[in-house]
């Protein structure tokens, strides 16, 4: 039984595809490399840059394989102003830049498809307003959106508790920002689905309307939005470092990998460029593969494409 | 019809362009980190504010290169036998707007600059009323012999009566806008031209100026520039012709560079860290709400000996910086020289220190910073609250630009804040009187003092220090004011800020300690 798990796994169009696309493969051995580095940065990191005790300002910007001139400490790829290692602080980073992408899509998706669903099944006054909804604010900029958002929830949680809020109300701001694809694409898809025939049948046979929705149309939408949420966790996670990079984002006490760009970008004239370089290097290798991944995605789950 | 719009846009884009070929030979354009908050120069008691409008405005006495008093709109000055002092004005200046300056603007400048409303009103504190005796000579009567008053008031900048009351100005306004934070009306070598918060601020010279011109400036441009990569980067490319300042870490590549130069100094601001010595609980992180710790002033000395301020000079200022253990820097006037000693750096003693305070396992707070207002003024806080951490308390670090800081500290959103001084005077008297006597607005004392610090012994001793003529007993109660804060860990200074500004070749320019950017000095060659 479970052998035949496996051979029929081995043997779909899905994973041949997979082993066929070289960009695929190689763009998931780094996303792969990238969210191991992060699940396990506690082990592989040196020290832990999101605590301050561990600091030693004197460690501050050593150059890469150089010894420190004042402590002689060595450092893979260098230490910022601060005295955080770059790399440990890169694997932190990578791990808040993840995590925030993927509650921030994860929340935009549940959003999105109920939103979606609701709009494309009962329709009337509550799917067009819903829509228009959806419409107005995809005339905003999703960054202009996210950083809207995140002024507007950071005003309103009390100032002790800012800090510690100041994650989840990242999330909430780039969710926010992103759930308008979802939505969009979920409802035309349901529009189509709900004339099909077992739609009609169930409804005949007196099924309740959300259990339509979830148990028969959902299944039916869900190869569309899971090309839109890899593309999306992209997104997110750029929207992110844009933040961060803007100072609007995360904490400066606990760098993301746009905070550290940020910071970075203030050493370029004196000549400390790694303080900007590897974690610029890392964005890049993460965005750009999770973005391949999802465009392969998108071809391999395109039935015309084949 | 449509012909006369195309012919008008010909002419004015002709114009325009005539504009601009006659401007660029001598439009000097500087940029900062700090964009002045105002242009109304009794609102906001800082330097950005006060160094750009000593361009427009003027005051009674003004500073010369060597940071001596001369006249300015006052031409002579002499004391009124230990009453006060009497000042001849000047005749036959004008404001920008062509009316004519007399001594009722300099009482109706005095009447603004000493209001509530107003951020100067310490400056006046000394004054019991000032008497006009005819239209250019005026009396400014004190409390006490004070001798050093004309030195104190090189930035009391006199504005025009009628200009101001017609404009619905006659008090100056912090926060809130009104004609004269976004319009000037000054008898300065300058005057306003343009004026757009936090973009860009345009002067040109004011040709009925009573001065003798000494710069070859027809336009001059400000721009604000946050980042500091970006504003190297603008002096490099050409874009501007001065920036203040240099980022310390970018001072030694620029000095090889051909094209620019770096022009520095030691300024006269002292960094230090503020505590919240009146409130009765912490506001911010896991304790907020629970007794407000820094009260004790054994948690303050804590403070002190765990920031390793040596660490911070070697590493984040690129040993620019000179240690600081007073409110004022050694080269200010009154500094006391036999305590110059800062806390030694020493975990250990600190984490004693809160032991014995009863917080051997340390505390959470929050610590506000700016993050545009001194060299690198988020990296520091950002080291200070790892220092702090280290011996055990917490600091949750907030960064945030001076337009929204001042408001903040003024609302006592804080538990412990981030300060730069830099005494206008020139003297160890003016930090006393701002930043360590008792808050007191009809005195006009304290007006900077977020924290409301008050300690009796320098509260009775501040009149006696600015009546006090013989040097030396003047001197010893300076000396006794700076060990009373020393002692009460007060404030926690750090260290004295260096002043590194960067201009092109080309560019001819004085730099005093105050950092201010006088442009009646300036020829762009």
């Amino acid at each position: 039984m479970i052998k035949s798990t496996i051979t029929r796994t081995l043997d779909s169009d899905f994973l041949w595809s997979f082993r066929r696309s070289k960009l695929a493969m190689g763009s998931f051995v780094v996303v792969f490399l990238l969210l191991a580095g992060a699940l396990f940065s506690p082990f592989i990191a040196t020290h832990n840059p999101y605590d301050m005790t561990t600091l030693n300002l004197m460690n501050g910007f050593s150059a890469p394989m150089e010894p420190n001139a004042f402590t002689g400490d060595q450092f893979w790829l260098g230490s910022d102003g601060q005295g955080r290692d770059i790399f440990s602080t890169i694997l932190y980073g990578l791990r808040l830049s993840l995590f925030v992408g993927f509650m921030a899509v994860a929340f935009a998706l549940v959003l999105g498809v109920s939103m979606g669903l609701i709009a494309g099944y009962v329709g009337g006054w509550i799917g067009a307003t819903i829509m228009r909804i959806a419409d107005v604010q995809l005339t905003f900029p999703a960054i202009l959106v996210a950083m809207l958002i995140f002024g507007i929830a950071k005003g309103i949680t009390p100032v002790d508790m800012r800090e510690e809020m100041a994650i989840w109300v990242l999330i909430l701001a780039i969710g926010l920002s992103d759930w308008v694809q979802f939505a969009r694409v979920v409802r035309g898809a349901t529009l189509v689905e709900k004339n099909k025939e077992y739609v009609q049948a169930a409804r005949l046979i007196g099924r309740h309307p959300a259990f339509i929705m979830i148990r028969h149309i959902l299944p039916n939408v869900l190869g569309p939005v899971m090309v839109i949420a890899t593309i999306s966790l992209a997104l997110a996670i750029i929207a992110e470092a844009t933040l961060s990079y803007l100072g609007v984002g995360a904490p400066v006490t606990q760098p993301s990998l746009g905070t550290l760009i940020r910071i970075g970008q203030g050493f370029l004239f004196s000549g400390e460029w790694w303080i900007l370089l590897f974690p610029a290097l890392t964005l890049l290798a993460l965005a750009l593969s999770v973005n391949l991944l999802g465009d392969w995605l998108r071809d391999a789950l395109n039935p015309r494409l084949r | 019809m449509k012909s006369t719009i195309t012919l008008s846009l010909c002419i004015a884009a002709l114009t325009a362009n005539l504009a601009v070929g006659a401007a660029n030979a001598e439009t000097f354009r500087w940029a900062s980190s700090t964009d002045p908050q105002t242009m109304d120069p009794h609102a906001v008691n800082s330097s950005p504010v006060l160094g750009f409008l000593n361009n427009v405005y003027e005051g009674l006495v003004r500073r010369d290169q060597a940071m001596a008093i001369e006249g300015a709109l006052a031409q002579s000055w002499e004391p009124l036998d230990d009453k006060g002092w009497r000042f001849h004005l000047r005749k036959g200046v004008k404001f920008h707007d062509g009316s004519d300056f007399t001594a009722e603007d300099v009482l109706f400048s005095y009447q603004r600059a000493s209001s509530e409303a107003a951020d100067t009103s310490s400056w006046f504190s000394p004054i019991s009323e000032v008497r006009i005796v005819d239209d250019h000579t005026i009396d400014f009567l004190t409390k006490a012999p004070n001798p050093i008053f004309p030195d104190s008031i090189a930035n009391f900048m006199i504005m025009d009566k009628g200009w101001s009351e017609a404009n619905n100005a006659a008090l100056p306004s912090k926060e809130v806008e009104n004609h004269a934070t976004l319009n000037t009306n000054g008898t300065g070598a300058f005057k306003l031209v343009d004026r757009q918060p936090g973009l860009k601020t345009v002067l040109e010279p004011h040709d009925g100026w009573w001065g003798e011109k000494q710069h070859n400036i027809t336009r001059a441009e400000f721009t604000p520039i946050q980042n500091p990569a970006t504003s190297v980067a603008a002096l490099l490319s050409g874009d501007v012709d001065m920036i203040n300042p240099v980022p310390i870490q970018d001072a030694a590549r620029l000095k090889e560079r051909d094209g620019v130069k770096v022009i520095d100094g030691i300024e006269a601001r002292v960094i230090m860290l503020g505590f919240p010595h009146g409130a009765d609980a912490l506001k911010y992180g896991a304790d907020a709400g629970k007794p407000n710790p820094f009260k004790d002033q054994r948690v303050r000395a804590a403070v002190s000996h765990a920031v390793n301020v040596d660490a911070i000079l070697k590493t984040i200022m690129r040993g620019a910086a000179q240690p600081a253990s007073q409110l004022v820097s050694p080269a200010m006037r009154g500094y006391s020289a036999s305590l110059s000693e800062r806390p030694a750096y020493d975990p250990e003693l600190a984490r004693k220190l809160l032991a014995e305070a009863g917080y051997p396992d340390g505390f959470s707070f929050g610590l506000k910073c700016p993050n545009d207002r001194y060299l690198n003024d988020e990296a520091v806080c950002q080291a200070i609250a790892a220092m702090l951490s280290q011996v055990g308390i917490k600091a949750e670090l907030e960064a945030m630009p001076v337009r929204t800081y001042w408001p903040e500290l003024r609302a006592d959103n804080f538990d412990m804040y981030l300060l730069g001084w830099s005494p206008g005077t020139f003297d160890a008297e003016h930090p006393l009187r701002f930043l360590a006597s008792t808050p007191n607005k009809e005195k006009k004392l304290g007006s900077w003092n977020f924290g409301d610090f008050s300690n009796i012994a320098i509260d009775s001793m501040l009149p006696n220090i600015q009546s006090e003529i013989d040097d030396g007993k003047r001197q010893m109660m300076l000396d006794h004011s700076a060990k009373v804060l020393q002692d009460e860990n007060a404030y926690v200074p750090l260290y004295v800020q260096p002043l590194v500004w960067g201009a092109r070749d080309n560019i001819d320019l004085t730099q005093r300690p105050d950092n201010f950017v006088i442009l009646r000095w300036i020829n762009v060659n």
